[in-house]
């Protein structure tokens, strides 16, 4: 795995947080029905992918790619959980707790699939 | 527009991709970068966003439009991962997922509002 650097986490941070905004305004200029759709956009894969290609080239851009997706597949999978699970315990706890829980979730999942997966 | 709900969406936005990045290096699990890839960071803020202006009920309304979002964004990962499996090109997988990202979608969101028309008469 490549070296971290400030620059590239810059350009990354910025890049990022740029895509969900920009998708958040274009939204926001549709209405409803368009604007749902690209409240959904997948702003920060699209945004990792995107930044993947400052670091490596050719093949290894192929393959780093594919990891990144198969770590996304599995992400989205742990988001619909977590979105339906947003919308219980919002309903029942507030959504402040709700939300904290939902997102710890989330991230607990996340971790263990992940370590898992790396003894298989 | 509101100027923090911009900001917090910036800053959840970047952060997800810098933290992605930073994981998929530091730890030893390959596939834990492409989760953090896949942060649900766009849904986190909007219900935060919501939950503060309008109380816990329209959050989780929120929260339930956003499950149809995350079926759209599978399929778009999904997409970009046959893709680049099958073509090996990487621009044309891009292009090619968020072409199906998009006609997902359109898809799911004429599915739920058939689904909303239907459920109206019954409530009457």
């Amino acid at each position: 795995m490549g070296a971290l650097s400030i620059s590239g986490i810059v350009i990354r941070f910025l890049l990022g947080g740029g895509a969900v905004v920009a998708s958040t305004i274009i939204s926001r200029k549709l209405g409803s029905k368009m604007g749902g759709i690209f409240a959904a956009f997948p702003a920060v894969f699209l945004a990792a992918l995107l930044t993947l290609r400052l670091d490596v080239k050719g093949s290894e851009l192929v393959e780093k790619s594919i990891v990144l997706s198969q770590g996304a597949v599995v992400g989205m999978l742990i988001n619909i959980l977590c979105a339906i699970a947003v919308v219980y315990f919002c309903t029942k706890q507030g959504w402040k707790r709700g939300l904290t829980q939902s997102v710890a979730g989330w991230f607990l999942v996340s971790i263990i699939y992940a370590v898992i997966s790396g003894y298989f | 527009m509101d100027g923090r709900d911009l900001l917090f969406r910036f800053l959840f936005g970047g952060s997800a991709v810098v933290l992605s990045d930073v994981t998929a290096k530091l730890l030893p699990w390959k596939v834990i970068g492409g989760i953090f890839a896949a942060f649900p960071a766009v849904m986190v803020v909007a219900v935060m966003m919501v939950g503060m202006k309008k109380g816990s009920k329209e959050a989780a309304k929120t929260a339930q439009g956003s499950v149809y979002g995350m079926i759209g964004c599978l399929i778009c990962v999904l997409t970009v991962l046959f893709s680049l499996q099958f073509t090996q090109n990487w621009w044309g997988s891009f292009i090619f997922g968020l072409v199906t990202w998009f006609a997902s979608s359109l898809f799911l969101v004429h599915i739920r509002e058939h689904k909303k028309e239907k459920r109206v008469p019954s409530v009457k």
